[in-house]
């Protein structure tokens, strides 16, 4: 293959390494938008409590002496989502469920207080400072030719792009094949009649908040693990950057949502390789806006239709 | 209800209380101490706070200034531009007339309007932009060299040490490391070494694979990087994962123990120019030996800038006789102080006359020896 193509290859492998991770954080907006039309803004800070949960669980793990590379890594998966899975519940109960029913910007407006008080929390908890982690997986695979461009490929990428599918495919066999997986559809189409027809519909609603937080929790660890460092500012810029692919891909699709994931990954790779890096943004966010300008629901929603 | 007016209650008993016992201690002279306590940056606000506090210790304990005693007052403004504002007209209203601050040349800079208007003395120990002095204020000072000399010690070395084949320059688009980068760059140009890339990074972003897939696709093998040590650390880190094994450099912003931590063995050999390390000089022996007595680390770029910043401020009271800022602002313009960090003289606009900066080589351990 020639330096070019294979300097394409490498930034494409970049960019999905990144909207596979956007895509995991992603799905918590788009299941909470899916089944009560909201969006959830402390998504995000789950997201950066994920990291932090792995990166105390796994320092403590060394610490005790532990050193098998899987059961630190299963042990930290289990904890991290658990305790996000806390956090999402509470967040859900705490600033969702008494604003029931009321004006759909009062649930939004406590939902980003809740945001920046989990943000302050951590930041008094765990200091404001980066904390950082020695790398936990090393080396990759390297091909091409080193004369003029080698293209690398890191354990730790293939392991997220691994965990990103399995957890997306178990999601859709959740939403599809179980019995709350279906209560949870019956909730996304008519909220109020699934009531009616004897479904606890607080208890699916805390369920999606529940599943949001634990993927934003894998998220949490598998970025964590990629990139080493953890600050309590982290969960706001990859909120931002998920809620984008989320919209992009249509909110309230899951498949919309590894979608939009992936094209913003794609994209924001593709322009810092072509383009001065600074135009990243500029070119993916101004993807979004040509998206919704031409398909206002985004490339897999389904278009809003007034309810009567 | 009840409870919550009983909280209220005692609230306002505690205010009260406060205040009265600031209005006891009179003869306390407060300096204000700006900076991020808190922020992805907080740690330089800690290093100038060991430096201010172990000089006013220092001052204390040799009989405070003109029958005062000095007390620090810290302000944080999070390194946040707007936060600096409130902080600098929050000092104005506390009745503070001399500051040691703000850290950040970005915060810096707004703040030093505030103090020029309400006549209230400022020396930054770390903010090094040159446009912060170049308003013609009569309030504002600095015991620290400047960017365009930091930038231009840095290209210095580029062409005659270092000598790379192929030259990137990376800033993070901010005020302090955009500056430096284009000094550099433009230097390099003057020379007729011309940057293959020059390009800005967005602070807080995580992922520099696509960044680093390009210089690696560009054969650099010398990149310079205009900015602080989070973005650095994780650039530094990636590229050891992906096999890119450039030279990298950055300014005093850099430097810091936590690229160590970030980056691990990929931090080591980078070069930096920072200040001078004041802690190796054998006149802050006992000053080191204090900082570390109480557990503090005194080997961070602006603590002793920070030290000296008290010092130059406390020479002039007693020379003046006074605390009135603005004739300390016109003694310290005018006059020649020994301190901390050697002889310091100013020039009309408020900086320093001489450079306080020197390249140096950072060890994976967090150390930093001067480079070759």
């Amino acid at each position: 293959m020639s330096e070019f193509s294979l300097y394409l290859l490498q930034q494409l492998i970049n960019g999905l390494t990144i909207g596979s991770t956007y895509a995991l954080i992603a799905i918590g907006y788009t299941m909470v938008y899916g089944i009560i039309g909201m969006i959830n803004f402390a998504h995000g800070e789950i997201y950066m409590i994920g990291s932090y949960v792995t990166f105390i669980v796994i320092a403590g793990l060394l610490g005790m002496g532990i050193v098998s590379l899987p059961i630190i890594l299963v042990i930290a998966l289990v904890v991290a989502m658990f305790i996000a899975s806390t956090y999402g519940w509470t967040v859900e109960r705490v600033a969702y469920r008494p604003l029931r029913g009321s004006n759909r910007l009062i649930p939004l407006i406590s939902a980003i207080g809740m945001s920046i008080f989990l943000q302050n929390f951590v930041v008094l908890a765990q200091g404001s400072r980066d904390v950082a982690l020695p790398p936990q997986i090393i080396g990759g695979w390297n091909f091409g030719d080193p004369s003029t461009f080698e293209v690398s490929l890191s354990y730790m990428q293939v392991l997220i792009f691994a965990v990103t599918f399995i957890s997306m495919t178990l999601l859709t066999l959740f939403i599809s094949r179980s019995r709350m997986g279906r209560a949870c559809r019956a909730c996304s189409e008519d909220l109020g009649m699934t009531n009616l027809l004897g479904i606890d519909t607080n208890k699916i609603i805390a369920l999606t908040f529940i599943v949001g937080a634990a993927l934003a929790a894998i998220a949490g660890l598998l970025l964590g693990l990629y990139y080493g460092v953890v600050n309590p500012f982290v969960g706001f810029i990859a909120g931002l950057k998920a809620f984008t692919a989320a919209v992009l891909g249509g909110i309230g699709s899951i498949p919309g949502a590894v979608l939009g994931g992936l094209i913003l990954g794609v994209t924001e790779a593709m322009t810092s390789a072509f383009f001065p890096s600074e135009y990243k943004d500029v070119v993916s966010f101004g993807l979004l806006v040509m998206i919704l300008l031409f398909r206002p629901s985004g490339l897999l929603g389904k278009p809003e239709v007034e309810k009567v | 209800m009840n409870q919550f007016r009983k909280t209220l209650l005692s609230l306002s008993t505690a205010v009260c209380i406060m205040g009265l016992t600031a209005a006891a201690q009179a003869d306390t002279l407060k300096i204000g101490l700006a900076g991020p306590a808190t922020g992805p940056v907080a740690q330089y606000g800690d290093m100038q706070k060991i430096g201010v506090m172990a000089a006013i210790e220092d001052i204390n304990n040799a009989g405070g200034v003109n029958g005062m005693m000095l007390e620090g007052v810290i302000y944080d403004d999070a390194c946040d531009p707007k936060q600096a504002v409130a902080v600098a007209n929050k000092i104005v209203n506390d009745g503070i007339t001399q500051v040691v601050g703000h850290l950040c040349s970005s915060s810096t800079e707004p703040a030093t309007d505030i103090y020029e208007e309400e006549g209230v003395l400022m020396i930054t120990a770390a903010s090094t932009s040159p446009s912060i002095t170049e308003k013609g204020y009569k309030m504002v000072f600095r015991t620290i060299g400047l960017d365009s000399l930091q930038g231009s010690m840095a290209a210095q070395y580029i062409l005659n040490n270092a000598k790379p084949a192929r030259v990137a320059i990376i800033h993070d688009k901010q005020q302090y490391g955009e500056g430096l980068a284009t000094a550099v760059r433009d230097q390099l140009a003057e020379n007729d070494v011309k940057a293959v890339m020059f390009e800005g990074v967005t602070p807080g972003d995580k992922d520099f694979s696509a960044l680093i897939a390009k210089l690696k696709k560009e054969n650099v093998d010398f990149v310079y990087y205009g900015g602080y040590h989070p973005e650095l650390g994780l650039i530094l880190r990636q590229s050891a994962e992906k096999g890119f094994n450039a030279q990298f450099m950055g300014p005093e912003g850099v430097v810091n123990s936590d690229l160590a931590k970030i980056a691990g063995d990929a931090s080591e050999g980078v070069l930096a120019t920072a200040p001078k390390s004041f802690d190796q000089n054998p006149v802050n022996e006992a000053r080191v030996a204090a900082i570390k007595a109480k557990g503090e680390d005194p080997t961070g770029p602006f603590v002793f800038t920070a030290y000296a910043a008290v010092e130059v401020m406390t020479n002039a009271m007693t020379a003046t006789k006074s605390t009135d800022s603005e004739a300390l602002a016109e003694y310290i313009r005018t006059h020649d102080f020994d301190t901390a960090i050697g002889k310091v003289k100013y020039d009309e606009k408020g900086d320093l006359t001489e450079s306080t900066f020197l390249v140096y080589r950072l060890h994976k351990d967090g150390s930093k020896s001067p480079a070759e």
